[in-house]
């Protein structure tokens, strides 16, 4: 059966193409990093201190937990669960937060060793690949707090949540980028 | 005459182009085989040459997914909705 009716909103499609700008982006990071770190006979360089790979291992993990917990509010609210739905993406934005502050306080102790952006090669591209992705993980916060105030005044319903799709989508965005760059920069 | 002229500047500057040891314009050509440098760009260029295809494959993939789903829920809604049969729909 061909459905009737759009298989999704204008702003949702919008996003959707964003990601795409979003994710060539995060390629090109990718692709310089991937020239110095296999141009490299010796990786990391020496003198240079060694990355924390538990503690962002677990901060992964709290990371991945945060995504399946905004779908699962996506689902509550196709559901017309809304008050479960409230309470997930409040959830979802504390687990944000937590990452957050994790690798805020990842960056103060390595400044404090010597790992600076203008220190090495490695430090710039340390700061640049895994700050670009701390800025974008902090923007969809701000977006999840939008989202999680509009849910508290009962803008969302189970036709109406674009709002949240799209929210919900710039998020798993974000977190599928993670493990990608956290292989990458720190246990590749 | 003057043909003649643009022939020959055109040759020429063809042939320093092609030069690279003249303008240095590749960056892995200088290096021999089995370069550690030459390798990084290489693969470098192979991701970079990939993720266009992954970005718009996972893109059109998920307009896919989500006209599938769609359709399964209005076909799902058009058979509980009350005295409306399949016959009725054609």
């Amino acid at each position: 059966m061909r459905p009737n009716a759009p298989i999704g909103s204008n702003a949702w499609l919008g996003v959707l193409v964003f990601l795409g700008a979003e994710a060539m982006f995060f390629a090109g990071l990718i692709g310089a990093y991937l020239v110095f770190r296999l141009g490299s006979p010796m990786w990391p360089p020496p003198f240079q201190p060694r990355l924390p790979i538990d503690l962002t291992g677990m901060n992964t993990m709290i990371l991945l937990a945060s995504a399946v917990t905004m779908r699962l509010g996506l689902r509550a609210v196709r559901l017309e669960n809304y008050k479960k739905m409230i309470r997930l993406v409040a959830v979802t934005a504390v687990l944000g937060s937590i990452f957050l502050i994790i690798q805020g306080y990842e960056w103060f102790r390595l400044i404090h060793f010597g790992l600076t952006v203008s220190s090495s090669v490695y430090g710039g591209l340390f700061y640049t690949l895994i700050g670009f992705h701390g800025l974008h993980v902090a923007g969809a916060l701000i977006w999840l707090v939008v989202v999680f105030v509009m849910a508290e005044k009962g803008r969302f319903s189970k036709k109406r949540h674009v709002g949240l799709q799209t929210c919900a989508l710039y998020w798993t965005f974000v977190v599928a980028l993670w493990p990608v760059l956290y292989g990458l920069v720190y246990l590749y | 005459m003057t043909q003649k002229i643009l022939f020959a500047f055109v040759g020429l500057w063809t042939a320093v182009l092609y030069s690279p040891s003249v303008i240095h314009a590749c960056s892995v050509c200088l290096t021999g085989d089995r370069d550690a440098t030459t390798d990084a760009f290489n693969w470098s260029v192979i991701f970079l040459m990939s993720t266009p295809y992954l970005v718009v494959s996972s893109i059109a993939g998920l307009l896919f997914y989500s006209y599938r789903r769609s359709a399964a829920q209005q076909e799902t809604e058009s058979a509980s909705e009350p005295g409306v049969t399949k016959e009725f729909i054609g």
